[in-house]
Order: C-alpha cells, then sequence, then structure tokens
C-alpha cells in the first residue's frame, strides 16, 4: 500500500480508536491493547529509539524533524505549529502520550470546542494567547506562500482584525475567533 | 449573553489573575472534580473529553473524579452499586467494541478520506451524497422487495414468453410478465394455508409505496433541517476574517493540491483587495440598461429551447405511443424503435447544458457565484420541464388509450429512461474526462487537465432519482436497478476522477452546496414525484385487465372498500373514526396548515428579534471596553 494510503487507513482507524480512548484513558495495559497502530506509526518514525514495550512509561521523545515527515503532515503549511501546540515542552518534540493527544484532536470525533481550542493555539505564533496582527500575517504568508506584497498583506490583516475584533483592543481574543467560525459551518468539516 | 463584557474586564484585569489562580489553584481543581463527579455517566465523559488538557492530566483527573465517586457509594454503604457500576462500564466497552466494528463495515470510509484528501471536500461532496441516494434506493429496494415482491412470488403465474437478449435494453418482452412491473401483480388476497393468515395484495401495495413516501418525505425535511440550521448564519460579515482563518481545507494531504488551493486563496485575496478598489464605481444608465437586456436575452433563449425540448419530447412520445398500440412485434427494428424516445431525451439533457454555460459566459456576472447558480437554475428548469412532459404525456395520454395495462407500459418507459440515463452518464464520464484529459495533454496543450464537474453531475443524479422515485409505484423493483447503477457509476466516477481530472480551481463554499444538493432534490423533485403519484392514485382510473387494482375506479377505492369492511368489526371502529374525520376531512387539513403558518410566522420573528439583540450587543461591548479603559487611564494618571 503506498504510504499515503497507508496513512488514511491509520487515520480511520485511529480516529475510531480515539474515540476509546478518550472514554477510558486510563491504564497503560489500555494503551498497549487498542492503540498498537498508533504506536506502531510513532515507532517507525525511529525505531531505534522508541521501544516496543511501554510499561515501564519511558521518557522518549521524538523532535519534530521526524514527526512532520509524516505523510498526513508533511503538506500542510501548519505543520510545524501543529506539532508544538500539542508538545509539552514547547520546542516541537513530542512524546507518545503528545503524539495520541494530537491525533484525538484532529481525528473526526473530537467535539468541536476543543478543535477550536487548538485551531486558536495554532494560529497564534507568538503563544501570547491572542492572534495579534503579526500572527495573522505570519498566518497569511503560510497560505499563499508569500507571493503577496507587504502592502497587501498589512491590508488583509486590518480587514481581518476590523471584522472579527470584538472589543476594540486591536488584536483577536479567543472569544473573538469563536465567535467567527460560529459563522463558518464549514470548520469542523475543514478541520480533518 | 452576559459572558462578553465579562470577557472584556477578564481581559482588561488580567494583571491581577495569576494572583488568584495561584491561591485558588488547588480549589479550581477540587471544584472540578466535585463537579464531575455529580454528573451522570455520558454528561462525565463529554465534559472530560472537552478539556483542553493533556491524555496525561484528562487520566488524573479522571481517576480522582472515580476515587470521589467509590467513596461517596462506600459512605451511602452500598456493595452493589460498585457492582451496578462496574457492570455498566463492562456493558459501555461492550457497546463501543460493537460500534467500532460497525464503523469497520462502512463503506467506502477509505475511499471517501482519500478522495478528500486529493480533490477537496467540495469534490467530496458529490460522491457523498451520492452514497446517500446509494443507501436511499438500497432501503426502497428492500421495502418494496419484502412486501409486495416476496408475497407475489407465492402467487406468481407462469411466465409464457421466451427471453432474448434485448429484453435487458428494452424491458419489454419477457420481462412483461415478471415481477419487475404493476401488471403481474395479483389483486388476489394471498394465503398459502387453507383458513389461514391472508396477506391482502392490493392494501400491502398502496400502503407499502404510501408509508414509503412518508418515511422519504421525513428524511429529506429533517436532512434538510440539519442543514439549514447548521449554515443559516454563514452571512457575509466577516467575509475576509472567515477567508483567512476558516477556509484552509487541512484534510488535503496531497502536495498539487495544496499547492492549488493556496495559488486559489491568493487569487480569491487578490480579487477581494481589487474590488474594494473598485467599490465606488456606479454603472451609468447605458450600461444598466445594456447588462439587464442581456440578462433577459439569455433568460428567454433558455426558456426557449427548454420549451422547445419539451414540445420536442411531447410529440416524439405521441409516435411512441402509435407505435406500442400495434402490438407487439419481436424484430429488431421495432425493439430499436422503442429506444429513439430514451436516447433523444438523454441527449437534451446532455447537449443543452453546453448551450447553457455558453449562454452564461456571454452574460457577465457580478460574481462567479452567481453565474454557477444562474447555470444550476437553468439546468433544473430543463430537467425539469421534461420530466414534468413526460408525467403529462404519461397519465394523461397513456392512461386513456385504449392499451391493455397502461401501468406496465408507463413502467417499461421508465425503465428504459434510467436506463439510458446510466450508459449516457458512463459515456459522458468518457468523453468528458478521460478523452478530454488526452486532448488537453496530447494536442491542445494549454487546455491542460479537465476538472470534475460537480454541479452538473450532481443535476443527473438528481434526475436519475427523479425518475426512479416516479417509477416505484409502477415498477416496484425499479430501485434496485437504478442501486446497481449508482454503485457501478461510483467506481466509475471514482477511478475517471483519480486518472483524468485536477483538484477544483474554483472553491466552492461546501456547506451551502450540500443544502442545496439536499433543497432541489426535495423541491422540484420529490414534491413533483408526490404530485404525480397523488394524480395516480387519486384520480386515474387502473386498467382493467392487469394489476393489484383492476376493476376498481381508482387505486384509493382499495383502501375504500377495506374501510368498508372495517366498519362491520367493533374492535377496529377507532380506524373508521380516524380515517373519516381526519384523513378524508378537509377541515382538518386546513386548521393544521393554519396552525403551521402561526408557528412558522412566530419562529420567524424570533429569529428577526435574535438578529438585533445581536446588533445591540455588539455596540455594547464595544463601549463598555472604551468606557473601561477611559476609567483605567484616569485612576492610573490620579494615582
Amino acid at each position: 500500500m503506498p504510504s499515503e494510503q497507508a496513512g488514511f487507513f491509520v487515520k480511520r482507524k485511529i480516529s475510531h480508536k480515539i474515540q476509546l480512548y478518550n472514554v477510558y484513558s486510563s491504564t497503560y495495559s489500555l494503551l498497549r491493547d487498542q492503540n498498537t497502530l498508533l504506536h506502531g506509526r510513532y515507532h517507525e518514525m525511529a525505531p531505534n529509539v522508541v521501544p516496543m514495550d511501554y510499561t515501564k512509561d519511558p521518557d522518549v521523545k521524538l523532535p519534530m524533524q521526524l514527526i512532520i515527515n509524516m505523510p498526513e503532515l508533511k503538506e500542510n503549511p501548519f505543520k510545524e505549529r501543529i506539532v508544538e501546540s500539542f508538545s509539552e515542552d514547547g520546542e516541537g518534540s513530542l512524546s507518545f502520550n503528545d503524539f495520541v493527544d494530537m491525533f484525538s484532536v484532529l481525528s473526526e470525533m473530537a467535539p468541536r470546542e476543543l478543535k477550536a481550542i487548538y485551531a486558536f493555539k495554532i494560529y497564534d505564533f507568538n503563544t501570547d494567547n491572542f492572534i495579534c496582527k503579526a500572527d495573522l500575517e505570519k498566518t497569511l504568508n503560510k497560505l499563499t506562500r508569500e507571493e503577496l506584497t507587504a502592502e497587501e498583506i498589512t491590508l488583509v490583516c486590518e480587514k481581518v482584525i476590523e471584522e472579527a475584533d470584538m472589543d476594540g483592543d486591536g488584536k483577536l481574543g479567543f472569544a473573538d475567533f469563536e465567535n467567527m467560525i460560529s459563522k463558518a459551518p464549514d470548520f469542523l468539516r475543514y478541520y480533518f | 449573553m452576559l459572558l462578553y463584557p465579562l470577557l472584556v474586564v477578564y481581559k482588561n484585569y488580567c494583571i491581577l489573575i495569576p494572583i488568584f489562580c495561584f491561591l485558588h489553584g488547588f480549589d479550581a481543581e477540587e471544584d472540578l472534580v466535585g463537579s464531575l463527579a455529580s454528573m451522570s455517566t455520558n454528561e462525565r465523559i463529554k465534559a472530560i473529553q472537552k478539556m483542553p488538557e493533556t491524555m496525561r492530566k484528562k487520566r488524573e483527573i479522571r481517576n480522582k473524579v472515580l476515587k470521589e465517586i467509590t467513596k461517596k457509594s462506600r459512605h451511602r454503604g452500598a456493595q452493589c452499586t460498585q457492582c451496578l457500576q462496574g457492570a455498566a462500564v463492562s456493558f459501555r466497552r461492550f457497546g463501543n467494541t460493537l460500534s467500532e466494528y460497525f464503523h469497520q463495515l462502512r463503506l467506502w470510509h477509505k475511499t471517501l478520506k482519500i478522495i478528500g484528501a486529493e480533490f477537496g471536500t467540495s469534490v467530496l461532496s458529490y460522491f457523498v451524497f451520492l452514497k446517500w441516494l446509494l443507501n436511499l434506493n438500497i432501503f426502497s429496494f428492500l421495502i418494496n422487495f419484502g412486501f409486495i415482491t416476496i408475497p407475489q412470488f407465492l402467487a406468481a403465474e407462469p411466465n409464457n414468453l421466451s427471453f432474448t437478449g434485448l429484453e435487458v435494453f428494452t424491458g419489454a418482452g419477457y420481462f412483461q410478465q415478471t415481477v419487475l412491473y404493476y401488471g403481474f401483480y395479483t389483486n388476489a388476497t394471498i394465503s398459502k394455508v387453507e383458513n389461514g393468515p391472508s396477506y391482502n395484495m392490493q392494501l400491502a401495495y398502496i400502503f407499502t409505496v404510501g408509508i414509503y413516501f412518508v418515511i422519504c418525505f421525513l428524511i429529506l425535511l429533517f436532512s434538510m433541517a440539519k442543514f439549514f440550521s447548521r449554515n443559516i448564519n454563514s452571512q457575509t460579515f466577516s467575509v475576509n476574517a472567515s477567508k483567512l482563518l476558516c477556509t484552509w481545507d487541512f484534510n488535503i494531504t496531497n502536495e498539487k493540491a495544496v499547492k492549488l488551493q493556496q495559488k486559489n486563496l491568493h487569487t480569491q485575496i487578490k480579487e477581494s483587495l481589487t474590488e474594494v478598489n473598485k467599490e465606488v464605481r456606479n454603472f451609468s444608465v447605458m450600461e444598466r440598461v445594456a447588462r439587464i437586456a442581456t440578462h433577459l436575452l439569455a433568460w428567454l433563449a433558455s426558456l426557449g429551447t427548454a420549451v422547445a425540448a419539451c414540445a420536442a419530447v411531447y410529440f416524439l412520445s405521441i409516435n411512441n405511443l402509435k407505435l406500442f398500440m400495434k402490438g407487439y412485434r419481436n424484430d429488431l427494428e421495432s425493439q430499436a424503435a422503442m429506444l429513439v424516445l430514451p436516447v433523444i431525451v438523454s441527449l437534451l439533457n446532455t447537449l443543452i447544458p453546453f448551450f447553457f454555460s455558453w449562454l452564461g459566459h456571454l452574460e457577465k456576472f457580478q460574481t462567479p457565484g452567481q453565474h454557477i447558480y444562474v447555470t444550476i437554475t437553468r439546468n433544473t428548469i430543463l430537467k425539469m420541464s421534461i420530466v414534468g412532459i413526460l408525467c403529462y404525456y404519461w397519465l394523461n395520454i397513456v392512461a386513456t388509450s385504449e392499451s391493455q395495462c397502461w401501468e406496465t407500459l408507463v413502467g417499461q418507459d421508465i425503465y428504459r429512461l434510467v436506463l439510458v440515463d446510466f450508459i449516457f452518464c458512463l459515456l459522458g464520464s468518457f468523453f468528458g474526462e478521460f478523452l478530454r484529459r488526452i486532448i488537453g495533454t496530447t494536442v491542445c496543450m494549454n487546455l491542460g487537465l479537465p476538472e470534475f464537474d460537480i454541479g452538473r453531475n450532481v443535476l443527473d443524479l438528481i434526475y436519475a432519482q427523479t425518475l426512479t422515485w416516479i417509477g416505484i409505484l409502477f415498477s416496484p423493483l425499479l430501485p434496485g436497478i437504478q442501486m446497481i447503477a449508482f454503485f457501478i457509476v461510483f467506481f466509475v466516477k471514482k477511478v475517471s476522477l483519480m486518472r483524468n481530472c485536477q483538484p477544483p480551481r474554483k472553491v466552492w463554499r461546501t456547506a451551502q452546496m450540500m443544502t442545496s444538493f439536499i433543497f432541489l432534490l426535495f423541491c422540484p423533485s420529490f414534491l413533483g414525484v408526490l404530485s404525480v403519484t397523488g394524480v395516480t392514485v387519486w384520480r386515474l382510473k387502473p386498467s382493467e385487465e392487469c394489476g393489484p387494482f383492476r376493476g376498481l375506479s381508482s387505486m384509493y377505492a382499495a383502501v375504500d372498500e377495506w374501510i368498508q369492511i372495517l366498519q362491520s368489526y367493533t374492535a377496529s371502529k377507532w380506524v373508521v373514526w380516524i380515517y373519516h374525520n381526519l384523513i378524508s376531512s378537509e377541515l382538518f387539513f386546513f386548521i393544521l396548515s393554519t396552525i403551521l403558518l402561526v408557528v412558522t410566522y412566530l419562529y420567524w420573528q424570533i429569529i428577526q428579534g435574535r438578529k438585533t439583540m445581536t446588533e445591540l450587543l455588539r455596540k455594547q461591548i464595544n463601549n463598555v471596553s472604551l468606557a473601561f479603559i477611559c476609567i483605567f487611564c484616569i485612576i492610573w494618571l490620579l494615582c
């Protein structure tokens, strides 16, 4: 099976297993039984480092470079931000728990509120809990492959803040973001 | 509603929050655990899922909550509540395992994910719609087969006609005396054992078809309501903001598709920026008149074409009838003559849309969205008027002709239309995509790869489904044939898409599209079918010599006779009462319609009121935050 097709097959299996994991997230035996597929993917990224046996809770983290080469993330312009939002140390290295967290939020069964929270984190490049103008400019660059002129970028970002900023502080808080996506019915469908 | 001002207060005083958290941190978690422990299990699971914490933290909280629950139940001294809880947990686990297996059985789940990844959500919505129609047809087929066809097998008459291969295309000949058509069904009450349970074929036929249409109506209504409620908020309020933050399709993982999406977004943003710059452009009076004149002419041309197509179909079908009245001959020429009408109808349905899209290019629409909607409207008008003229021909001319079994004739016509439409769909795929790709990559390089034409394909599906619904009364197994057709179409379209097409350059608003598809399926298509079936059941006289309603004055007369029989049984007097006072009474329907109109008007007023409220609150937020900033500055200056 070509690796892209394998990726989707895994994603389908993962999405349902993740729901189970969400419900019964308790012991490592459950982890091993029902998430062998996820663990297999984690292991195959770095077979020398990741042990097959997780009962002793080893402290293994994979660096960002390995994870952003996964077929599901490789072409995504926001891949670094996605991995950083789920990494506990903030630098992009994911332990297995973080890895499972990431796929659990990105599966099709995660609740909308959770997806909104993480989407906000992904677009917030400087991690100050606000989407300010600089964050919007970086987002726009990633979305259009840096082909717009500086004036056009500034103009678009100003319009966005003008439209979505409810309380007039010049940047988008989480409430503004949530209000905006509540008017976009495609958000859930597009966000994995 | 009060949260917005509170959040603003929170933001302005966020210096104080860390101190609060440090002092109240542990209390906050205890409160959380306490509140989670007092929820029901389902609510607790959902609340834990919604928490934006890491898995480890969620696990800790969940363990604490479980400890809290067992402590509480130990206080109440109940051993059996623990057993019950254990039983509930294992039951839920079993249920989850079962649902996991059902998930694996979902048809084409992997294929749909791959299509979504390579081509985006808009092309995916066509395949999702096709799968939905396929499920609907499987349901229709099972109902009809179970309740009408299987009992008929027990009372089947022998078939004396011979089978030649051509019947598959014409539906006549051998198939006339099979369960495929209305004419074969008996009007008797079938009973295998003497004085045993009997099965009244007349009632079975009419009630199965009736209840099936009611169920379809409810399914369509609920699907439409679900899509409307999700999409009613998508106004043009935050066009730019939505475009930037909400339209990136994270499902796509193909490199080419991602680059195309980026280029797309780039073009859109550039277009909207240039629109901003020429917003203040006033059309002169002459230009406006010219535009309106062009639009009028284009509409006249398209409506004229539709009328001409209908006239052609009408005259062709009158000729068709003359052919049938001459009697059935088994030679090749008369078989081929039977296929002329379906082929011409399908040709008109395939070629005229190209004329419409050429007209659309001539008119200069203000937005591409307008162009798409106008083209879809024109195509729908064309297809529905052709179906309408065919129904008129069937119900007014065939039904009153002197043929032996007019319902079977209509059933055969519909069978041929469905089959030829299916063949044209496959040919359309071949010419429209495969050959176009060959031309675009070898002969005429600047054309490039073709795009998957979503609008045209969806209208084809809706047309096929309309024909199937009309044909259910005359040919109960038609949904089975359509089911096989849709199955094959899915595979052919998928292979053609993957090999020949490129991802779409225009970005469609997917949610609005799905709403429009289901709405088109409901409004001209399903309601039209209901009216046609209604006229057939209530007004037309069934044929004397064949079918389950032979000899009656109308198909509905079977229900009338049944109610008469029921009147003599005291146990079923309530059924008779409901029939006389509710179903066949006009007053009841009048009162029902009035109540529905009043409720609709009230809901509409509530929506208007809420919109005004939202505007007021928005203004309030701006004012409140300004007020707080002013107060803060004054206090700071004074200190």
